[in-house]
């Protein structure tokens, strides 16, 4: 292959960070661990990040950064995060802080947080409150209009809690009351500079003590009448919810490279285990059923990263459906890596809970430090409960065959560069529900037709096959759904689990159709070959979707198992864990 | 004496003044403490006496009552639990199963006058796999030399007597180790190391260390059941041990999922979100429900092995590996479900609900200690084949004798010399369930739910029947450790419907929780479950009357202190 180019960006980070493996280097996993056990918050480490300039990364290009593909921003993510989930959170959060800005800033006020971003300085997203956590629309912090209504400045009273950043920051992105009224249309965001403000009328609240993530800035700011210009308002007085929620389209999709980069390090950890340890007088890698666990956590990595790939992409490019790409997103990776690390715990054993004296006590603090990832920017039920509010246009769209073939070939296709991104595309509900499974029986169809030339395995098709009655029946019963206005049933919670598995396969599948022809050599062309990481990840969706009892074939053991000679391969070769090929020297192995 | 009696010991977890609250409790996590005024009242308790067979002194008659009883110390503090009384458990079933008189009365007195004991099993580089253990006891006259090191173990540095497990012969194979159970006051002090602490990220006050030998002489008449009988013994007496401690350590660990639930019910109680309260929500019920029927299973299916081991002990071996597979599983499944429910809180060290994420971080510490989830499976998978040939036909199923089911009712003594290596393809639960079905054929609810476990169980016989040579082994492939979880399931079944069926308390009593459980157990198995009716309703409002009420929510229904 063409190397995939947001790598190049990845291996030349890496190598600007320096070795992860190598205790004496600041940002090594060895030194994060000691912070994170000190709850201290990565402040070196986050000097040399801004050294090595990924501010410019946190700015869009019109705004005088660097960030052109969120692909960057993504592989970004996943390299602190493989290091250090702390660091990730407390030097990219400033995007999450400044995103609102972006989307729907003036150029003056964009220009002006520009400076400040590429400066260093943090930012910050204050949206929830300790009373309401999820229920934005209940925000008690307001913002009164100063004098009659033309006054120039906002009156800002109120707590805000459990804030990235929040001490740390310097500019505050706040959600606040600005129609006593309340409703959707009640809100507004306000670009806070905390500099600007006289001492006595803020106060950031101390910390909290995490159980992941110990080192982080996690805390609040509480707000006593604080005099805000006018200027600072980000779009429109009383759009601030609906800008936020567009704001989380995008980061909720790029919490994917969190997931990636947490996953790529447990599972290094434990392919080092396997490979060192004996029992029963063998390599615990040769025991059936370690082999199995692993290549099951590497079947269930690739799927979260041609998911998350293709996801990313379609921020560019089917940025009207974000609302449901973000939601399947944001519910189904960590979820998915929550379960992946907690296997790997397992073969592990008790080296999985060691604070130190194994792998630098790293594997435990993964596990703690990923559990956040499912936690904020809107939780799994958040999230799953979005979709569900959705079914309707879902239903619909599949019905009516609705795929915009472009955009999503796009999306799938890494060769080609993604287009340039336009806010003005973002929309609260995907009316044209998801081109992803929509788009399933075009791409099980093209991999039949590819399967009777014998271009693609027939066990591929057969999957696919598999999948697409799946996703028929899926939609069937979304079509049935009536949505009432306060609860959401149970059942219905389910049904959008399933939805989310059915979008992942679809991911996958166009993944591959999309990219096979160009990862034909290169050292990971074994995974490629007879479409062999596609099947392995197929067999892990396929198994989400009708679990255990029609299993009875024994068809997936070949495929999974085939996946452990590429995984020692790339934890060897000290590449990253992934369908494509980034070299990582001193992988931390 | 009674539970009641150890937790008003314990007090009012809520109470922030209490020396043995969770406040205190959480203050001593966080100083990787184990907390010295728990120690104190377990001592004060005389807790080491529930460990001691009643012949012997102790208060130890039944395997479940005892699981039962320490219960109320993992509701507050796995750490305490663990650091203060499992290690002693897991020392103490090898002698009492096989140790001398002589043996036997000096571990109670120990243990009776407040004494530690640790257990020495652990080598880092052979795990979980016994029988490559490299610790060497080599005897020379009357003395016995020990040489190597073992890692991880409980109070080591603290304890009177430490129980190592030693080579006694190079030979491989079954017959090649031995129990040593030395004084730590006779071991001379240049030739032998403790090692530095192992932290964890969970129990964090527990004091793990490693202890090296070198040329360490000791007497040979501390080989446990004596340098005749007890000199490459070690193997068979802990498949034995293993029965009782796989059977009883997992049902104390229920106390975690307790107090994981009661937290979760309080926050969903209290929060506010969308304009009522989080427990208003239809999937918050569902998921504090499905977490009260997951303790109920854990629960049913401990407490109905432990009460096997004395009355089916030929039975046990395959039993007690599938609790200790499926119990921690369900019980850390539970608690991650709990964890999303309660949000960003499951993730605070301080504040209201900080006791959670304690809990969170314990339950996967303490229930690894011992055996992995793998280990147990592939200690199952040799006895599939001939489980399926002769314990799960249909033909020939009968009831289980109905005092395993019969929840609080009196046992005879645990007699460990009765607890068979192998069950000889005998499995009395499984019948139990195979008749219950036939019974209940006509029951519009149950009779498709148990024809679910029966189908499940048919499924299994086929494929274990099948399963070629290799496939019968510790090394076995996926598809038998498979085989071996499923079939846990089926276990567990089985184990509810005959609590269910035994019932004499109003709640056990009514078919609707085990419809609840069985379902929950059809679904892990990708089975279809049924329509539950109002199960969840009723199901729910027990859960809601013991948290308002201040009781546990296992079996047992034990009052809580505060």
């Amino acid at each position: 292959m063409s190397g995939y180019a947001p790598f190049a960006l990845t291996e030349r980070l890496e190598a600007a960070l320096g070795d992860a493996s190598d205790p004496q280097n600041p940002f090594s996993v060895y030194q994060c661990v000691r912070l994170d056990e000190r709850a201290e918050f990565p402040a070196e480490i986050c000097r040399l990040l801004d050294e090595v300039g990924l501010p410019r990364f946190y700015v869009h290009a019109r705004d005088g950064g660097e960030l052109r593909s969120y692909e960057e921003l993504l592989q970004i993510i996943r390299l602190l995060s493989r290091r250090d989930l702390t660091v990730a959170i407390a030097h990219g959060k400033t995007y999450l802080g400044a995103v609102s800005t972006w989307l729907a800033g003036d150029p003056e006020l964009r220009g002006q947080l520009a400076t400040r971003v590429l400066a260093g300085d943090a930012v910050s997203f204050a949206l929830t409150e300790r009373d309401h956590g999820s229920d934005l629309l209940a925000s008690d912090v307001t913002a009164h209009r100063d004098g009659d209504s033309d006054g120039d400045s906002y009156r800002l009273t109120g707590e805000k809690w459990l804030i990235n950043n929040a001490t740390r920051a310097s500019v505050i992105c706040v959600l606040a009351r600005t129609d006593p009224a309340g409703g959707p249309r009640g809100l507004s965001l306000l670009l806070v500079d905390k500099r600007r403000l006289p001492p006595d009328r803020f106060r950031c609240l101390p910390r909290e003590q995490t159980h992941g993530v110990r080192g982080a800035d996690i805390s609040g700011i509480e707000f006593f009448d604080a005099e805000v210009p006018a200027s600072a308002l980000v779009g429109q007085p009383g759009h601030g919810l609906e800008i936020a929620l567009k704001a989380f389209q995008i980061t909720r999709t790029l919490c994917a490279g969190m997931s990636l980069g947490l996953l790529d390090h447990a599972l290094r950890i434990a392919v080092r285990f396997a490979m060192e340890h004996r029992m029963y007088g063998r390599r615990l890698i040769e025991l059936p059923h370690a082999g199995r666990t692993l290549a099951e956590a590497y079947a269930d990595l690739l799927t979260i990263e041609a998911t998350g790939l293709l996801a990313t992409r379609s921020i560019h490019t089917l940025t009207g459906e974000l609302s449901v790409t973000s939601a399947v997103v944001k519910y189904l990776v960590p979820t998915t890596t929550d379960r992946a690390i907690n296997e790997l715990s397992k073969v592990l054993g008790a080296r999985a809970l060691l604070t130190e004296r194994y792998a630098d006590g790293a594997f435990q603090k993964v596990d703690r430090d990923h559990r956040i990832v499912g936690m904020f920017d809107g939780n799994t039920l958040v999230n799953l409960t979005s979709l569900v509010n959705q079914f309707p246009v879902m239903a619909r769209a599949y019905r009516a065959g609705r795929v915009d073939e472009t955009g999503l070939t796009i999306a799938a296709t890494l060769a080609e560069p993604p287009r340039e991104f336009d806010a003005e595309l973002l929309a609260l509900v995907a009316r044209d529900g998801s081109s992803v499974v929509q788009g399933v029986p075009a791409a099980v169809q093209e991999i039949a037709a590819l399967a009777a030339l014998g271009e693609a395995p027939a066990a591929l098709a057969a999957q696919a096959k598999e999948l697409l009655d799946l996703v028929e029946e899926v939609h069937a019963q979304l079509a049935e759904y009536r949505p009432s206005a306060r609860d959401v049933p149970t059942g219905v919670l389910r049904l959008g689990r399933r939805y989310a598995h059915c979008f992942a396969a679809g991911a996958v599948l166009r993944f591959w159709l999309a990219n096979r022809d160009s990862q034909v050599d290169g050292p990971n062309a074994v995974l490629w070959a007879d479409a062999a990481w596609a099947r392995a990840a197929m067999a892990r969706l396929l198994h989400q979707l009708r679990p255990a009892e029609d299993s009875d074939d024994d068809s997936d053991d070949d495929v999974l198992d085939r996946l452990i000679e590429p995984l020692c391969a790339q934890y060897e070769g000290d590449l990253l864990f992934s369908v494509l090929t980034c070299r990582l020297p001193g992988a931390g192995s | 004496m009674t539970v009641n009696d150890l937790e008003a010991r314990l007090g009012d977890p809520a109470d922030a003044a209490n020396p043995l609250g969770f406040a205190a409790v959480l203050d001593a996590d966080e100083r990787g403490e184990l907390l010295a005024a728990g120690e104190q009242a377990l001592r004060d308790y005389n807790f080491n006496a529930e460990l001691v067979p009643a012949a012997l002194g102790g208060r130890l008659v039944q395997a479940d009552r005892l699981a039962h009883t320490v219960r109320a110390v993992f509701r507050r503090d796995s750490a305490l639990g663990i650091g203060y009384g499992v290690t002693s458990f897991i020392v103490s079933i090898p002698v009492w199963t096989s140790g001398t008189a002589e043996q036997q009365a000096g571990l109670a007195a120990l243990l009776l006058g407040g004494g530690r004991v640790a257990a020495a099993y652990t080598e880092l580089p052979h795990g979980a796999d016994f029988t490559r253990a490299e610790l060497v006891a080599r005897r020379t006259g009357g003395e016995l030399f020990l040489n190597g090191r073992k890692d991880l173990i409980n109070n080591v540095s603290r304890a009177d007597a430490v129980l190592v497990f030693a080579r006694t012969d190079a030979a491989p194979g079954s017959r090649s180790h031995s129990h040593v159970l030395v004084d730590r006051a006779m071991l001379p002090a240049d030739r032998h190391t403790i090692g530095p602490r192992f932290r964890t990220s969970g129990v964090r006050g527990c004091l793990l260390s490693g202890i090296e030998f070198r040329d360490c002489p000791v007497p040979v008449d501390t080989v446990v059941g004596g340098p005749e009988g007890g000199l490459g013994a070690a193997m068979e007496t802990l498949l034995r041990a293993f029965q009782v401690t796989r059977s009883v350590l997992p049902s104390m660990v229920i106390g975690g999922l307790d107090t994981e639930l009661r937290t979760a019910t309080r926050f969903a109680r209290g929060r506010r979100l969308y304009g009522r309260t989080v427990a208003e929500l239809p999937h918050s019920r569902t998921v504090l429900t499905g977490a009260f029927l997951d303790l109920l299973i854990c629960d049913s299916l401990a407490t109905v092995v432990a009460r096997a081991l004395h009355v089916l002990p030929e039975q046990t071996s395959v039993a007690a590996a599938a609790v200790k597979y499926l119990v921690p599983k369900l019980l850390q499944d539970a608690g991650y479900d709990l964890s999303v429910l309660i949000g960003a809180r499951s993730y605070l060290r301080t504040g209201d609900f900080a006791i959670f994420q304690k809990h969170m971080r314990d339950i996967p510490v303490v229930t690894l200690a011992h055996a992995s989830s793998a280990v147990c499976l592939a200690s199952m998978v040799p006895q599939l084949p001939q489980l399926a040939l002769r314990g799960w036909d249909e033909d020939a199923a009968g009831h289980a004798d109905p005092r395993v089911f019969e929840i609080g009712a009196e046992l005879s003594r645990l007699d460990f010399g009765a607890l068979a290596l192998t069950c000889k393809g005998r499995d009395d639960l499984a019948g139990e369930l195979l008749v219950t079905a036939r019974e209940l054929a006509a029951d519009p609810v149950l009779g498709p739910l148990c024809a679910t476990f029966t189908a499940e169980l048919r499924y299994l016989r086929t494929r274990c029947g099948q399963l070629p040579p290799r496939e019968r082994t510790v090394i076995a492939g996926r598809r038998s450790f498979d085989l071996a979880a499923r079939y846990a399931h089926v276990l567990a079944a089985a184990a509810c419907l005959g609590v269910w069926r035994r019932g004499t308390d109003p709640f056990l009593a009514d078919p609707r929780w085990v419809v609840g459980a069985l379902n929950r157990l059809a679904v892990r198995l990708g089975r279809e479950p049924v329509d539950a009716g109002d199960a969840e309703r009723f199901v729910f409002a027990e859960l809601s009357a013991r948290f308002d009420g201040g009781l546990s929510f296992d079996l047992i229904r034990t009052v809580l202190a505060g």
